[in-house]
């Protein structure tokens, strides 16, 4: 009798009973993961600084030391003809901030002792008969010689050089006919030149979001790949596998603080770069924050699941180290451009998140541009954080169903 | 040369404020195997590892072997083995492979590396077994080969720091058979543990306790010295009631429990027996059994222990 | 000499016993020179651009058609209104564009100086300054050859148009192709991850797993241990070596000029020093994540200052100075000079000789730092 006046309330309890329950599993098993890994990163000041202070110090000081500007390139010339003409040349070359005339030489035999020493990289000889040459109009023929080792800064400097051989030959062209009374005659052909979003073509707009996005890779990468297989080397790991949490939700809680704290220390790259170096953010924020978001857990990912794959912490960091450092410095585009690179290799760059986060980053800081630009990017990312995720989780599953891998160690 | 392998003179470790050892000195005759008898964090492995030459001193020097091991840790190492609690040779190595690995380490030449092997396998009964990985032993088995390897280059000291943690009794006494051995063939053994029972195969002994020493000598020595007044084992009911009445009594010396039993330190046996029986009835507990039993080392150990926390004022 | 041997069997036993490492050791060398050797160019060659030919004159096309056929750009896409060329370079599409503007073709006729507008993305800095430097070249070209039909004109006046030809002639490296130049370079920064991964473990590992305590009770010598843990992973580096300047040499076609032994001289010496630096930070580490986090904080700065592409002498003087201790430096001197310039000791002594002293106080500094006690 009792009971039923208290029926209707008990009904409702139990109906809430089950749906409550499965809140609380899910929550009550990250949750302390989450905690423990907290504090284990407070206990371990040491992954807190790699974590949090090393991107923004490594930004800070590449963001000076690295760009592509060549100017001031070490210049030897011979002038062998020793005219107006050839000086006046010469002496054109030399007012440019591109080169610097550091050697005038007698004998241009002496131009490979210079560049077997590192000494010069580009010579000019201005050959005998170089002012009659130029005067009878058959054309004045001059030697270009460079130390071709770096081709990148060869190839600068060839362009430099011809561009600078070029205006001063059309100038003197038109110089001759204005002198012969064609009067108001212009250059026929000019280019007019406008660089997009990088006008003052500063390499650190293009370097500094790639040197973000390698950093930021291999630290995450590094640090979370220690994770699961130090657990595992310690036997701590059978203690959580017995208990009810489930694989993924421990891949989530050591996911989530790691992910946390590294998009924090984003942030502060983000910030160096625009107060030290002037990179904008041109774009919109959110979609900067989506794209980082899904990067991160992508690497993040990408570090657990070494983790879950590997016995001992050394395999585990080399396929780290591997995975990351010179992957991401080659393939993601930071330096090397992509569409250079064959086909295959271009393929393969897809397992690389850097590049797909690159690319977003680029479009949004420098360019400014809408996520119409590069959402094939934005998918690219979080499938790839999807993946490595679920994966992970999966290893973890079956690992605990199997003899545990520590056991036999121990 | 003196009779004693190891003399410790006033040997201190501090890390910190905190004081693992404080001043302790003892020496140990050759051949001795000597015991240093302590709970775990009394010191007991602070003061081995100093003596190996693997942590040095705060103050007070030692001798192991005629070598200083503050002056000379090397000359120290080449006279000494030694076995960590913690299994410390290489698990992806094979058995044989680990032996040798140790023999190339102490510089043995290839014949005498040959027959130690073959003496280390038949001793540690691994014959058989050579090609196992170390990390598919049995921990027993690891022990004996731990031991072997320590003993490899033929020391003249042996150091054991609690050599048979998580080893079964039988693979346990199969060990204390062969530190017996290697005892009679002239080895000094030195071996810190915390099994009583191991302790009373020691030819002398030192009691540690919060890093000072609280007894020294031979098992039955100290017995004798420490526990002069009869030992009552009883069994009751309801031990801890029936402990903490006799406490108070004035003609009981010292209540401990031990397993399901009281021992009880009474001023003489027969006036002891009758007033115990008489306090448990007044009580009301039941009384089943009242014996005389010979002082084990453990009793001796916790006298000693509650003495000096005693005279420490604690 | 015996406990050297008997360290260094137990490497190399370890070594094979764990199937994960061989693999590691020898294939990923050579699969990530692979990858990265076709990965690495930095040609500035055939630079995807848009056109807008609002003209469409008989010059415009004549133009367009110089500007194409130099191989530097090539024709991406035609658009027909400059709406569209915005959307290619925001897309990444396209790096540049050509606009030519309505009424060029007629103001060339009319001698009155006609204007094609060149559109860069200034993202890729360095890829649109090569590239406008070849537009302004190419544009300027053409207006010379505009100038010379002037004279063909004049012929009877007497007049000569001015032209200076420069004749370029590249040492060593003809072509110009980037992958001579980095090639090399992806070759050393593969030799040094290896031998600083592998080398910075070897100490800590011990220590994490308790057998460092029982090798410090043993009489060997501190010398003795690094010497025994070194021999291993640089005969694993001369592995390396063979395999990656092989392949480089034969697979990559990378012009070889120097001497072999020299070659494989100063890539020993080199392994001293990165190996020296993986063993002094497994030294002073406690456990092997701090270990691992030490090399990647010191490999991250070494791959940037070291000249493989950044180049050194654009760098202001403090990162300039700061390189000299980068050993990797050196050695990427050594490599282009031997493989690309056929340098010999004259040339490469005192890059030798840097990397000997960084490699001896490095082993140096590791064996003092490595105390047989425990902490």
């Amino acid at each position: 009798m009792r009971k039923k006046a208290v029926a209707a309330p008990t009904v409702r309890a139990e109906m809430a009973g089950p749906v409550r329950m499965v809140e609380a599993t899910v929550f009550a098993s990250i949750r302390p993961i989450i905690r423990k890994e907290f504090r284990q990163i407070r206990r371990d000041p040491r992954t807190l600084v790699f974590l949090l202070a090393l991107p923004g110090f490594l930004l800070l000081m590449f963001g000076y030391a690295l760009n592509f500007d060549f100017k001031h390139i070490p210049l030897a010339v011979c002038d062998q003809d020793g005219t107006q003409a050839s000086r006046d040349f010469l002496a054109r070359l030399g007012t440019t901030e591109y080169f610097d005339i550091l050697y005038r030489l007698d004998d241009p035999r002496l131009v490979d002792g210079l560049f077997g020493r590192d000494q010069a990289k580009v010579a000019v000889v201005v050959p005998r008969g170089f002012a009659d040459d130029l005067s009878s109009g058959s054309g004045a023929p001059i030697q270009v010689l460079l130390d071709g080792t770096n081709s990148t800064s060869a190839g600068t400097a060839v362009g430099y050089i011809a561009a600078i051989v070029q205006s001063a030959s059309l100038r003197m062209t038109t110089q001759v006919l204005e002198g012969r009374g064609f009067r108001g005659l212009s250059v026929p052909v000019a280019a007019e030149v406008r660089v997009w979003y990088n006008p003052e073509l500063r390499s650190a707009l293009f370097l500094i979001p790639g040197l973000m996005a390698f950093v930021l890779m291999i630290i995450v990468v590094v640090s979370t790949s220690f994770s699961v297989v130090r657990e595992k080397e310690r036997g701590t790991m059978e203690q959580i596998l017995v208990s009810p949490v489930r694989p993924l939700a421990l891949i989530v809680g050591k996911t989530v603080p790691y992910a946390l704290i590294s998009l924090l220390s984003a942030h502060l790259a983000l910030g160096l770069g625009y107060l030290l170096f002037r990179v904008p953010i041109r774009g919109s924020y959110p979609l900067l924050l989506l794209a980082m978001g899904l990067f991160l857990l992508g690497g993040l990912g990408q570090g657990i699941l070494i983790s879950t794959v590997t016995r001992t912490q050394q395999v585990a960091f080399m396929i780290a180290i591997l995975t990351t450092l010179l992957p991401t410095f080659i393939l993601s585009g930071f330096v090397f451009p992509i569409r250079n690179m064959p086909g295959i290799i271009q393929a393969f760059s897809f397992f690389v998140p850097a590049r797909y986060f690159l690319s977003a980053l680029r479009g949004i800081m420098i360019k400014g541009v809408g996520i119409g630009a590069f959402w094939e990017q934005i998918l690219f990312l979080a499938a790839f954080a999807g993946l490595t995720i679920t994966v992970s989780a999966v290893r973890l599953r079956r690992s605990s169903g199997v003899e545990g891998e520590g056991r036999k160690r121990r | 040369m003196t009779s004693s392998s190891i003399e410790v003179r006033a040997l201190s470790k501090r890390f910190g404020a905190f004081t693992a050892v404080d001043a302790v000195s003892f020496d140990v005759r050759r051949g001795d195997i000597f015991g240093f008898l302590g709970a775990n964090g009394a010191g007991k492995s602070t003061t081995i590892r100093m003596l190996c030459g693997l942590l040095e001193p705060t103050s007070g020097t030692a001798l192991v072997a005629g070598h200083d091991i503050r002056r000379s840790p090397e000359k120290v190492k080449r006279s000494i083995g030694y076995m960590s609690q913690k299994f410390s040779l290489y698990e992806d190595l094979t058995v044989e492979e680990n032996i040798r690995f140790f023999g190339g380490v102490y510089n043995m030449a290839a014949p005498d590396l040959a027959s130690r092997l073959r003496w280390v396998l038949e001793m540690a009964g691994l014959r058989g077994r050579e090609h196992s990985l170390t990390r598919n032993l049995s921990q027993g088995w690891k022990q004996r080969l731990a031991l072997g390897c320590a003993v490899l280059h033929e020391p003249g000291i042996l150091f054991l720091d609690e050599p048979t943690g998580g080893v079964d009794p039988v693979s346990r006494r199969a060990f204390w058979d062969l530190i017996n051995r290697l005892s009679e063939d002239g080895v000094t053994v030195f071996v810190t543990t915390h099994y009583l029972d191991e302790a009373e195969s020691c030819n002398d002994i030192r009691l540690i306790h919060a890093g000072r020493i609280v007894g020294a000598g031979s098992p039955s020595a100290l017995k004798a010295s420490t526990i002069r007044n009869p030992i009552l084992e009883v069994e009751c009911g309801r031990t801890v009631e029936a402990m903490d009445l006799l406490r108070r009594e004035p003609w009981v010396r010292d209540v401990s429990i031990f397993g399901v039993n009281l021992h009880v330190g009474v001023v003489e046996e027969a006036e002891g027996r009758r007033r115990l029986a008489a306090r448990l009835e007044q009580a009301g507990i039941p009384l089943r059994r009242i014996d005389r039993i010979v002082p084990s080392l453990e009793d001796v150990f916790l006298r000693r222990i509650e003495d000096s926390d005693k005279e420490a004022g604690r | 000499m015996k406990a050297v041997l008997a360290i260094l069997k137990k490497e190399f036993i370890q070594i094979r016993r764990d199937p994960r490492m061989l693999p590691i050791l020898f294939l990923a060398p050579v699969l990530q020179l692979l990858l990265f050797g076709f990965a690495v160019n930095l040609d500035v060659r055939d630079i995807p651009s848009v056109v807008c030919d609002q003209d469409r004159s008989p010059q415009s096309r004549a133009y367009l058609d110089a500007f194409f056929h130099s191989g530097y750009f090539t024709r991406r896409f035609d658009v027909g209104r400059t709406e569209d060329v915005d959307s290619r370079i925001d897309g990444g599409q396209a790096v540049m564009a050509v606009i030519i503007p309505r009424g060029f073709g007629e103001r060339l006729l009319a001698g009155r100086g006609a204007t094609a507008q060149i559109i860069a993305d200034g993202t890729e800095s360095q890829s649109a300054t090569i590239g406008l430097n070849y537009a302004a070249m190419i544009t300027s070209r053409y207006a010379q050859g505009l100038l010379a039909e002037t004279f063909v004109r004049l012929r009877g006046s007497g007049l000569r148009p001015v032209l200076i030809e420069p004749e370029v002639r590249v040492f060593y490296n003809p072509d110009l192709k980037s992958r001579n130049f980095l090639v090399p370079g992806v070759l050393g920064m593969i030799l040094m991850v290896m031998t600083m991964m592998l080398s910075s473990m070897g100490i800590v590992r011990e220590k994490e797993a308790g057998t460092m305590e029982q090798l410090i009770v043993t009489p060997i010598r501190p010398g003795q241990l690094i010497l025994g843990k070194l021999l291993p992973f640089l005969a694993i580096g001369v592995i390396d070596v063979v395999l990656v300047t092989s392949l480089a040499a034969f697979g990559f076609r990378v012009p070889f000029r120097g001497d072999v032994l020299l070659l494989g001289g100063l890539c020993l010496v080199f392994m001293l020093t990165t190996l020296g630096l993986g063993l002094f930070i497994s030294t002073i580490s406690r456990n092997q994540q701090q270990a691992m986090f030490t090399a990647v904080f010191f490999m991250i700065p070494m791959i940037l200052l070291s000249n493989f592409v950044f180049p050194i002498e654009t760098m202001p003087g403090f990162f300039r100075a700061l390189t000299a201790i980068i050993p990797i430096k050196y050695f990427f001197t050594v490599i282009r000079g031997i493989f690309l310039k056929g340098s010999g000791w004259a040339e490469l002594w005192d890059e030798a000789a840097a990397m000997a002293v960084f490699g001896a106080v490095i082993l140096a500094l590791s064996i003092v730092r490595f105390k047989k006690r425990l902490e």
